[in-house]
């Protein structure tokens, strides 16, 4: 018994991050049509600022976190004025506006993950913040996992109720369903679609916080992560935030169970094929009505 | 054949026929200089072929360029090298096609994503078999053919690549493809098997990418998943491709060799700095010059 839920939980924990990782790409997507491809770059930006907060300045790693959050919420602002934003004015249709940002993504990911070699090299970095075990119904967890497991649903459920119960969060779902009808209100793009990309950088900073307390973090750390932060958006869904984070949770457990009953070197495989399965079987997601 | 295509395919042949002379005229590292820019000019040509017309962003090059050099590393001791080249092109073709009737109904993100994917699964399929079944992780190429003997080859796929290149866009196949493109539904409407196009024109891209694969394959002499599905290997043919000017069919010929000229001569020393510099360049060109270097040239001979 002890074992199964371990597992199960073992599961969740990455699940978690999981969602948390593909919530920000997936709310930009569903906003803006911005396919954000170098989105695992800021997360592996999180990592390194929280990794050298630590080990340069020794700053607690999670106090440091709502700093990584608003250092990548800038940096967002900065990088949508830069790039997307001349893209969504300049673009003729939605599928235009997909296909430049994706390739915009692919070229901010070159620049930023080859800076961040350039600036840390290659090398394997970590740190170690608690990392004992911790005892919950006879099964065993680091309390780092825990600890990441926890500030992710945390931060999921958050951003859950940002969006069903404020203001703001009315506009960007209005914006999602009808752009047309959203401007017609007064909802005004120019605030909206910025803040919501920020924000997307933000979560994909804290989950790389979150991830280095957990993992050895290296520059090209972030690109897996978009891989699944897609197959997850997939699973949840286009622009469902909710269904993000059933999809992550349950990706999670399928990779968990499935290596398990298989082989720890088939996690990469099992992935794609659940990515794949989905498409084929049903493109618009797991939860679609 | 219309005068114009008939000009482009002689000059093509041309081009071919004086770059044969190569392994003769230049030293060791200048050839395989060489053999860099030709793959790049056949990769980024055939992916041009498909993606650019069609505007279905496919990242999976490095998938079929790895099939086409794993078909090339099982087969070389049983077949031979002359063999082993178009089977690897074909298999790679039917593999594309077996792949674009599934998932070619998606558009836009979903469609690059999963052809991504693709080469990833490719790529640890084949790492978990290899380990598992023949237990090793790459495998030694004994005896393979002499460099002039491979750089005349790839030299043939690039030639033929482009040659068909050419010969696809002055036909109805190329029209289709770029009605799929312009507007998909409306190409249905006017009686494109858009479909059956799709497919026909995937796998035809792949067949190329695969061909080199195989060819090039013999380059390494030592195989591993990891350096021959390498995605650089598909975000630099796209990178080149999009730079030059994907719609164009000379802009992704001569962005192809000015990149891999600096390429070659720049990753050894700089590596960073130069893919920062190709990301940078990739990003400024979609935000204000989305078609390309070659768009800017839309003169008689870039349109062929």
């Amino acid at each position: 018994m002890g074992f199964w839920l371990e597992l199960a939980a073992t599961g969740l924990i990455t699940g978690g991050i999981y969602a948390l990782v593909a919530m920000g790409l997936n709310l930009q997507y569903g906003l803006m049509r911005i396919m954000n491809i170098s989105h695992g770059e800021f997360l592996m930006l999180g990592a390194y600022l929280t990794w050298l907060a630590h080990t340069v300045f020794d700053i607690n790693p999670v106090a440091f976190l709502p700093v990584v959050a608003i250092v990548l919420f800038f940096g967002g602002l900065a990088v949508y004025r830069l790039c997307f934003r001349r893209i969504a004015r300049t673009s003729p249709s939605v599928d235009v506006i997909e296909a430049r940002s994706l390739l915009v993504g692919f070229g901010l990911m070159y620049l930023v993950q080859n800076a961040a070699l350039l600036a840390w090299g290659a090398d394997m970095r970590g740190y170690s913040y608690l990392a004992d075990a911790v005892e919950i119904g006879g099964a065993r967890f680091a309390a780092n996992r825990l600890l990441a497991f926890g500030f992710a649903i945390a931060a999921s459920l958050a951003l859950l109720a940002l969006l069903r119960w404020t203001i703001f969060g009315k506009a960007v779902r209005a914006m999602m369903q009808s752009p047309t009808g959203a401007q017609l209100v007064g909802i005004d793009t120019a605030v909206l679609h910025p803040v919501v990309f920020g924000a997307g950088l933000a979560l994909a900073g804290m989950a790389g916080g979150l991830l280095s307390m957990v993992y050895e973090i290296t520059p090209s750390m972030g690109e897996p992560y978009t891989v699944t932060a897609l197959i997850v958006i997939t699973l949840g869904g286009l622009g469902s935030a909710a269904g993000c984070l059933a999809g992550g949770l349950l990706l999670g457990l399928v990779e968990a169970f499935g290596m398990h009953f298989t082989n720890p070197s088939l996690k990469t495989l099992l992935s794609y094929g659940v990515f794949i399965g989905v498409l084929l079987a049903r493109p618009k997601g797991l939860f679609a009505r | 054949m219309t005068a114009n295509l008939r000009y482009t395919i002689t000059a093509v042949l041309a081009a071919g026929v004086a770059l044969a002379f190569m392994p003769w005229l230049l030293s060791d590292f200048l050839l395989s200089l060489a053999l860099s820019c030709l793959m790049y000019v056949a990769l980024a040509s055939s992916w041009s072929m498909f993606s650019g017309a069609t505007n279905y962003l496919s990242l999976a090059t490095s998938a079929f360029f790895g099939i086409g050099a794993y078909v090339t590393a099982w087969g070389l001791e049983t077949l031979p090298y002359a063999l082993a080249v178009p089977l690897g092109g074909v298999i790679a073709g039917a593999f594309a096609a077996l792949v674009g009737a599934a998932v070619l109904h998606l558009r836009g993100a979903y469609f690059a994503v999963l052809t991504f994917g693709l080469g990833e699964l490719v790529r640890h399929s084949i790492t978990y078999f290899e380990k598992t079944y023949a237990r090793t992780v790459g495998r030694v190429l004994s005896d393979p053919p002499e460099a002039v003997t491979v750089y005349l080859t790839v030299l043939l796929i690039t030639v033929a690549t482009v040659a068909t290149c050419a010969a696809v866009r002055a036909s109805r196949f190329g029209l289709a493809l770029a009605g799929v493109g312009a507007d998909e539904e409306r190409a249905q409407t006017l009686g494109v098997n858009t479909r059956r196009v799709k497919i026909a024109g995937f796998a035809l891209s792949a067949f190329f990418a695969g061909a080199l694969g195989a060819a090039m394959a013999v380059r390494w002499t030592y195989i591993e998943p990891m350096s021959v599905f390498n995605p650089f290997i598909g975000f630099q043919t796209v990178l080149i491709a999009m730079i030059g000017g994907a719609q164009t069919l000379l802009g992704p010929v001569v962005s192809a060799v000015v990149f891999s000229l600096f390429s070659e001569l720049l990753r050894l020393q700089f590596p960073y700095a130069y893919l920062m510099l190709l990301g940078l360049l990739l990003i400024v060109l979609v935000l204000y010059l989305p078609g390309g270097i070659g768009s800017l040239f839309r003169g008689r001979w870039a349109r062929a």
